[in-house]
């Protein structure tokens, strides 16, 4: 349809008008190339349109199913996995799947795409719940398919998870999963005691830093020459020797806090490591 | 100025613009190999997965065959399409180049996928089968492997079809042939087949 479109319109606007190209040929294989290249380039990102964007938390609920604190509770243990064995597992409560979604394609996708566990260790699992639909999917990442294989997936969902979301017992459904989950999948890798948001915090802000720094540098030189003729500063040169205020430097308070939105209130904050699923895991409904 | 040093000028220039010309090229090359190696790696986890559903089968087969009076028609196809995935012959190392051969290779793991999804229809009529822990795993493994297959299926065919258009586009299509680079053949989207195939549990219905 778009490619057929995309050549047919420079056709038509070409070949009655352009006297000098009478035979245009030139241009119309490099029109379709260019059409076919740009069908091709687009098909990737059309499919990828659809998806949620990546969550800053392993414990997000876009329904307002579980209650803060327990919501809380379940994202610090989650963010304490990833410390102690580099595990990135996530529990995300969204009210519907997208229409025109399948459950298992969308769950693999959106895995992808959320680059969910480490790079080359692709550690990571995602627990999709879709309330409305009353379906649920554990998404399993590479390299935790050995330790939580398809059937154990499917044993989880089971028996630890549906029978509780069929008594409207959604907290204690996802703590018992959350539990098996983290149970099974402890052992396989050992982590490093940060989360991969842990380390961007005090690595990701090169960027941010230089640019602080060059203002800093400004103000700093402004307010030397105003303070050398006098002006604003009465204190000595004394003061001079410890000009740039310290919390930039000091520890993550500046890149995490501020950048990620004003997170630190609400604990562990969560950042794709580069993982990737195949497709393992299992679904199931309640 | 001499005549000996105008020539020395455009020998110079020649040799400037032919280092440019031979370092474009190895660039393009470099390129055309590196995603290559991505369809490469693409296939060997599609073989992957479809080597673990093969791997299934005999123990489905021998699970389902232990059922008291199981269905042998349908037992028989997924063996036979079993037989005839491993007889595809397949040239070893890298993704097929072969559209003929790909055919095959697709024509006989599209048999066994839907002789297997039959073999999971019947099976639904036999309650004490499905009861078994043993057969549910494996109906779970077989599923996981289905969605497996789908999944990486996409990534190949997103593989080749970014190698395809790089060996065709401007200016690499010059060189493409010479470095020994054409076009590879992929999955056909055949409707519904990005898809894991639906067990379908309505009676009444035709199995797909």
């Amino acid at each position: 349809m778009n490619r057929s479109l995309r050549v047919s319109r420079p056709l038509r606007v070409h070949s009655p008008g352009s006297t000098q190209n009478p035979h245009g040929f030139p241009f119309i294989p490099a029109l379709r190339a260019l059409a076919l290249l740009c069908a091709l380039l687009f098909l990737p990102a059309r499919a990828a349109e659809n998806l949620p964007p990546k969550p800053d938390r392993y414990f997000n609920d876009y329904t307002g199913t579980v209650r803060a604190p327990t919501a809380r509770a379940f994202n610090e243990q989650l963010a304490d996995h990833e410390r102690a064995t580099s595990n990135q597992i996530l529990v995300v409560i969204f009210p519907h799947l997208p229409a025109d979604a399948a459950l298992e394609d969308f769950a693999v996708r959106t895995f992808h795409a959320w680059a969910v566990g480490q790079k080359g260790r692709n550690n990571g699992a995602v627990l999709f719940i879709f309330k409305d639909d009353h379906k649920l999917y554990l998404q399993v990442g590479y390299g935790l398919e050995g330790v939580l294989p398809d059937a154990l997936a499917k044993r989880i969902i089971e028996n630890e998870i549906t029978p509780n979301f069929r008594r409207n017992n959604f907290e204690g459904g996802i703590g018992a999963g959350i539990t098996a989950i983290l149970a099974a999948a402890r052992g396989e890798y050992k982590g490093t005691g940060r989360t991969v948001a842990d380390r961007r915090r005090g690595q990701d802000s090169p960027l941010v830093f230089f640019i602080v720094a060059g203002v800093m540098l400004v103000i700093f030189i402004i307010a030397g020459r105003r303070a050398r003729s006098g002006t604003v500063y009465s204190r000595s040169g004394r003061a001079y020797a410890n000009p740039l205020p310290m919390p930039w430097f000091g520890g993550g308070g500046f890149g995490g806090g501020s950048s990620s939105g004003g997170s630190s209130d609400s604990g562990s904050s969560y950042s794709g490591g580069g993982g990737d699923s195949g497709g393992g895991g299992a679904g199931g409904s309640w | 100025m001499s005549a000996g040093k105008i020539i020395l000028i455009v020998l110079g220039a020649l040799a400037a613009v032919l280092l440019v010309v031979v370092l474009w090229v190895v660039g393009i090359f470099n390129n055309l190999v590196t995603l290559q190696q991505g369809t490469d790696a693409a296939w060997a986890q599609v073989q992957n997965v479809y080597q673990r559903r093969t791997d299934l089968v005999p123990n489905l087969v021998n699970t389902v065959a232990g059922a008291a009076n199981f269905e042998k028609s349908t037992l028989t196809e997924v063996v036979n399409a079993r037989a005839s995935v491993g007889q595809v012959k397949l040239t070893a190392g890298g993704a097929p180049t072969d559209a003929a051969q790909f055919a095959a290779f697709e024509k006989a793991q599209g048999q066994l996928g839907s002789a297997l999804s039959r073999l999971l229809v019947v099976s639904e009529r036999y309650p004490d089968l499905k009861a078994t822990a043993g057969f549910r795993d494996l109906q779970v493994q077989l599923e996981g492997t289905e969605n497996r297959i789908a999944v990486e299926r996409g990534r190949f065919n997103e593989a080749v079809q970014g190698y395809n258009v790089a060996i065709k586009r401007f200016p690499a299509v010059i060189f493409a042939g010479m470095f020994g680079h054409s076009a590879r053949p992929y999955f056909a989207a055949v409707a519904g087949s990005e898809k894991p195939p639906v067990v379908n549990f309505d009676f009444s219905k035709k199995s797909p």
